[in-house]
């Protein structure tokens, strides 16, 4: 019990340090947002509205006209509301539906290629672990350059190789554009099909951290006296392998899982950008190619929030498969 | 002092030298390669020409020669990621080792910190800031300290669970009490002890920064002004580079941030291995026994396990010689006991018994007969079925022997599952219950994990787990040491009791010669390996032959004149 308030209070308050974050840093920073904002809206047609400039000054700053508490209390009433102001790039779209309309498309290609490369790293490594001193240790360094490759240039090669020189892949977009976005049989496939190579460039890009954390630690574990016991309990190996070395060894794997999504979800922004992906990473650049600041921000805390709601999840997971943590009544 | 620095160089190996090799020259292309070619921004009429002739790496579409913009991009790159790299150590070292070292306040603000910016997605956050700072505005500085100040969080969580441990070791708390500055201490007793990691964390960084880097001016975002491996891959794709199949101007820059990224992983491989020994390459030995002749001496009419002549040795650079020429005879329910002091070769006696023995060591030679079977002679199917069933085990250490993540339920069911197929899962449950009774443990604890049961407890279990198949010997390593001595005695009379009510047989190893004389019927002493007098306890009490067994004898007093109190 007291570890799961816990982490809720510490994702509540990283859930605060962002939304100020995002607060701070365009009133830190040089340059005159507000005033930019209202020469674009101006050109795409939006007028000099009074109402959207204040919009825009809760967002970024009003120049000290208010106080800086003033400003913040109705930024936090603002994001209260899920007003996150009118993006100029999607002009006159909310800059709430812009997200809410490229969002999922992001969750499904990176959560799942994020739970694909989890998975393949973590079995691979502890394969790899258990066999160690044979040839599959040569793998390890292998995954390891692998993971050392740019997202974005790695996906270009791939693009080369199997759109452009092979014909095997469409060469960007998220789904046939003929077809209407819909729940038919047809559209998914597309999508699907759409979304295999951007996948692949996440999962070869990130396979090879897990692989080697997982590595590691089965090494270590099998070491531990439980594994000796096992041993001696004539077990078979492919039960020591997983209930006894893998089973703990995959511990700091799932404890340090928010380190490595943060490089995921990094390298994805700009894997989407190559492929021209519907997901919130493109409109992410989009945003900051035309300096539409609302767009930006409001994009910036949805990430934000759905990287500290993964993080959540993970966390409360580990207190299930680890009954250790949730007994420690201190904090370690 | 050497001795201690020593421990933190890296061993050589070919992945150090392969990737210091490739890392070495990459460094070297950037500092001296942009001194020999030419300069990266003529412009000539020979646009996107293949490599080969004049320009060895070919030309960009307006005629910029690819080989001199390489060694000024990789210049570029090098020095941001070493900007990146070594503010990034220093705010780690600041909010990792200072806080964790100073502890209270400062270490929970310190680390809640840490874990926050840990938990806020680096890259759009810099692509966020980037976005609000004007074009002009951005200088490589600018770019590198927001890189740095997104990519301290993960290395500080290291280095400060890293030097919470540090502060607790003798020397550190010694230099604190006898009044050593703080700054002093952090720096003459902590810091060396954390430089392989703050050497990773760097390497890290360093690697992380030219990756991110990369990114960023790819979008278009990086440093202005700059010529760094990403704007070259940023004006490649803007000139459709690969549209136009000219792969020598989109390649390179991608394959030198790989191979450095990759060297450096190499070269933190063996820095893994300084702060974790385990890491260490081992070549694979599927052997744990030589080809060894069984020469099945007839063994004594009432012997369950026969030990003949029996030699390990551990197959290191200088090899040692763990067990030498041992001979010993079980006879059925017998107690024997096996005293020495650690070191001595007991315990790898009693894991090549069961050739449990890791390498590398090694059983040279000799016999091991159980029931009239070589064990030395059996294949992993028939040794893995052998195990547990006839010979069962208990080791030194409860605490860490039973797994930490399952209940021990599951870890008594393991057994059955495995060696009673046929068993079905309440007669597995009710022989569960039936053996922790047995050992005086309330069977409701099944659903408990290790760490939920006292030391006492978790021997018991261990104890009941060994007894679960009614195995004809059971091996016990130390198996009150780590206890108290209320304890110690109430589970050596469960021991005496459970093999007068079962008839197991058991070899007991223990550094506790008088302890042994009340509870065994036959005593080795063991010494370098050597069984140096091997006779009954009574003989042994009353007519100790060998000087070191007086010796051990000797170093008891208070027992000597008493025996037969602690077994009751």
């Amino acid at each position: 019990m007291g570890y799961y308030l816990r982490k809720l209070a510490f994702y509540l308050a990283a859930l605060w340090a962002a939304v100020t974050l995002n607060f701070v840093i365009p009133r830190m920073l040089p340059g005159d947002p507000v005033d930019i904002l209202m020469a674009k809206l101006q050109q795409r047609g939006g007028g000099v509205d009074p109402a959207a400039r204040k919009a825009y000054e809760t967002l970024l700053g009003t120049g000290g006209r208010d106080s800086v508490l003033q400003e913040y209390v109705s930024y936090l009433g603002n994001l209260l509301r899920g007003e996150l102001g009118v993006s100029v790039s999607a002009f006159p779209a909310k800059v709430s539906d812009v997200i809410a309309g490229s969002l999922p498309w992001t969750i499904v290609l990176v959560g799942l290629s994020t739970l694909l490369s989890f998975l393949l790293g973590v079995g691979l490594g502890a394969v790899v672990g258990w066999k160690r001193g044979t040839w599959l240790d040569s793998l390890v360094p292998a995954t390891t350059v692998l993971s050392a490759v740019p997202y974005f240039w790695l996906a270009l090669i791939l693009v080369a190789l199997l759109s452009t020189g092979l014909g095997w892949f469409p060469l960007n977009g998220g789904y046939d554009v003929v077809l209407d976005p819909g729940w038919s049989g047809e559209f998914v496939g597309s999508a699907i099909y759409h979304g295999i190579l951007p996948a692949l460039t996440i999962v070869i890009s990130s396979v090879g951290g897990w692989l080697l954390g997982m590595r590691n630690m089965m090494v270590s574990a099998m070491s531990e006296d439980y594994v000796l016991t096992a041993r001696a309990k004539g077990l078979r190996d492919s039960r020591i392998m997983i209930r006894y070395a893998a089973r703990n060894a995959v511990l700091p794997s799932v404890a340090g899982f928010a380190i490595s999504l943060g490089f995921v979800v990094s390298g994805s922004i700009v894997t989407e950008l190559v492929f021209s992906y519907p997901g919130i990473g493109s409109k992410l650049l989009q945003a900051v190619q035309n300096n539409d600041y609302a767009l930006m921000q409001g994009i910036f805390l949805v990430i934000t929030v759905a990287v500290l709601g993964a993080n959540l999840v993970v966390d409360l997971v580990y207190g299930f498969i680890d009954a250790r943590t949730r007994d420690r009544s201190v904090v370690s | 002092m050497s001795g201690r620095w020593q421990g933190l160089l890296p061993r050589w190996s070919a992945k150090l030298g392969f990737g210091l090799g490739i890392a070495g020259a990459i460094v070297l292309f950037g500092l001296i390669g942009p001194l020999l070619t030419g300069d990266p921004a003529t412009i000539r009429d020979i646009g996107l020409t293949p490599p080969g002739g004049e320009h060895l790496l070919g030309t960009t579409v307006t005629g910029q020669d690819i080989l001199a913009q390489l060694a000024h991009a990789t210049r570029g790159s090098l020095l941001i990621g070493l900007l990146v790299g070594v503010m990034a150590t220093v705010l780690s070292g600041v909010f990792g080792i200072v806080g964790a070292y100073a502890g209270g306040v400062l270490d929970e603000a310190f680390s809640l910190f840490s874990n926050v910016m840990l938990v806020i997605p680096g890259l759009p956050l810099v692509i966020v800031i980037a976005g609000f700072v004007p074009p002009d505005q951005r200088g490589t500085g600018t770019i590198s300290l927001v890189l740095a100040i997104t990519g301290w969080a993960a290395a500080a969580r290291v280095l400060r669970a890293q030097t919470l441990s540090l502060r607790t070791r003798d020397y550190v708390a010694a230099a604190r009490v006898s009044g050593e500055r703080t700054w002093r201490v952090i720096c003459v007793e902590i810091l060396p002890n954390l430089l392989p990691i703050l050497a990773s964390q760097f390497v890290f960084a360093v690697v992380l920064a030219i990756l991110s880097e990369a990114g960023l001016s790819f979008l278009g975002l990086g440093a202005a002004n700059s010529s760094t491996l990403g704007t070259m891959l940023y004006y490649a794709q803007n000139g459709f580079a690969l549209q136009r199949e000219a792969w020598w101007w989109f390649v390179p820059p991608g394959l030198i941030i790989a191979l450095f990224g990759g060297a450096l992983a190499l070269v933190n491989f063996s820095i893994d291995e300084i702060i974790n020994p385990r890491l260490r390459d081992r070549a694979r030995r599927e052997r744990d026994v030589v080809a060894v002749e069984a020469e099945i001496t007839p063994a004594e009419p009432d012997a369950v396990l026969t030990v003949r002549n029996l030699n390990v040795v551990y197959q290191s650079a200088t090899p040692v010689h763990a067990v030498k020429d041992v001979s010993l005879t079980l006879r059925r329910g017998e107690i024997l006991g096996l005293a020495g002091e650690s070191g001595c070769g007991k315990t790898t006696l009693a894991y090549a018994i069961n050739r449990l023995h890791r390498p590398p060591a090694e059983v040279t030679s000799g016999s091991v007969t159980f029931d009239g079977v070589d064990v030395l002679a059996m294949g992993p199917e028939e040794l893995r079925e052998f195990r547990w069933v006839r010979l069962s085990m208990v080791f030194q250490g409860a605490m860490n022997s039973l797994n930490p993540v399952t209940p021990i339920r599951a870890q008594l069911q393991d057994v059955l599952r495995t060696h009673r197929p046929s068993m079905s899962a309440p007669d597995r449950e009710v022989r569960c219950a039936e053996v922790l009774r047995l050992v005086g443990v309330d069977p409701a604890r099944l659903g408990a994990y290790p760490h939920e049961l006292s030391g006492g407890m978790r021997q018991r279990v261990m104890i009941a787990m060994a007894l679960l198949l009614d195995p004809q010997v059971m091996i016990m390593d130390e198996p009150t040491t780590a206890l108290d001595v209320l304890v110690q005695r109430e589970i050596l009379n469960e021991i005496v009791r459970l093999r007068d009510q079962l008839r197991f047989a058991v070899v007991f190893i223990t550094h506790d010669l008088p302890l042994l004389l009340e509870l065994s019927d036959r005593i080795a002493v063991m010494r370098d390996g050597e069984v140096v007098e091997y006779a009954t306890a009574e003989d042994m009490y009353l007519r100790p032959q060998h000087p070191y067994t007086r010796q051990l004898l000797a170093s008891f007093p208070s027992l000597t004149g008493d025996a037969g109190a602690l077994i009751t």
